[in-house]
């Protein structure tokens, strides 16, 4: 049975807030794990998109859900890669705070 | 109104309200808590959009794969913030650059002519259809290895930036 009665643009706009969720969550926050969740948030609301669009707008429903696919796969390491450095940062420098983390710093 | 638009709407609400709390909440671990509801919400919107497929990857790599890992990272980093260190940079100004790139968004897609409702279906399995497109050199052969040999750098990399020293 076919879900319908819902527009393509409705899925779009609820990408949309989650994406500026995602946002608002890298620009207020300053513990670099929370920051890893609002990029994780952002990025789900890209595939969100990607999803609708390959429901919506081809009929063999293929080529956005293999985009979808790909994005997830970075998604994954992204978090992995992420929070290994943060982990790493943890180890020598003792904090998860943005600002204290001057190890680059001339 | 119909159902299906409610059940839009409360699936919807659940994913953003999640979202909400995750990026507003003080304590990191209710944040992650909460990023789990959020995950599940947006599968939930994946049911809705007739991918059980899309939305059992999901449930599986998302709170099975990176919500555990935050989750794991909260707990090995324990005290990483100081309490007295505020943990939000300025929260106005932020959420005034959010709230106008979400206007702008919204007017962008309010003007494109989209679909109201979704495409017929060719006649086929549609996961099968993605199995074979992901394996067809025609298709999305080149990114999918390029992707995996991605995913085995990344974890020898993690590996690395993660061992005891």
């Amino acid at each position: 049975m076919a879900i319908t009665g819902i527009p393509l643009s409705w899925y779009l706009i609820a990408g949309a807030a989650l994406f500026c969720v995602g946002v608002y969550g890298v620009l207020a926050n300053r513990n670099l794990i929370m920051i890893i969740m609002s990029i994780e948030i952002m990025l789900n609301a890209v595939v969100l998109n990607l999803v609708a669009f390959a429901r919506y707008m081809e009929p063999a429903r293929v080529t956005g859900k293999a985009f979808a696919i790909i994005v997830y796969a970075t998604a994954a390491a992204e978090a992995a890669l992420g929070l290994a450095l943060i982990i790493s940062v943890w180890r020598t420098e003792n904090t998860v705070a943005v600002e204290e983390i001057d190890l680059l710093q001339g | 109104m119909p159902v299906s638009q409610v059940v839009f709407l409360a699936v919807g609400a659940l994913a953003l309200g999640a979202a909400v709390r995750v990026v507003m909440s003080h304590r990191v671990f209710h944040a992650a808590l909460w990023l789990i509801g959020s995950f599940f919400g947006v599968a939930a919107l994946y049911m809705l959009l007739e991918s059980p497929f899309m939305a059992g990857i999901q449930l599986f790599l998302y709170i099975g794969g990176v919500a555990v890992l935050t989750v794991i990272a909260i707990m090995v980093t324990k005290g990483g913030m100081r309490p007295d260190r505020r943990s939000t940079n300025d929260p106005w100004s932020s959420a005034v650059v959010a709230v106008a790139l979400f206007a702008v968004m919204v007017w962008m897609i309010i003007q494109l002519p989209l679909p109201a409702e979704p495409a017929s279906q060719v006649h086929g399995e549609s996961l099968h259809l993605l199995g074979a497109a992901l394996v067809d050199p025609e298709g999305y052969l080149l990114p999918f290895e390029v992707v995996s040999v991605m995913l085995l750098i990344v974890l020898i990399g993690s590996l690395y930036l993660g061992r005891e020293r």
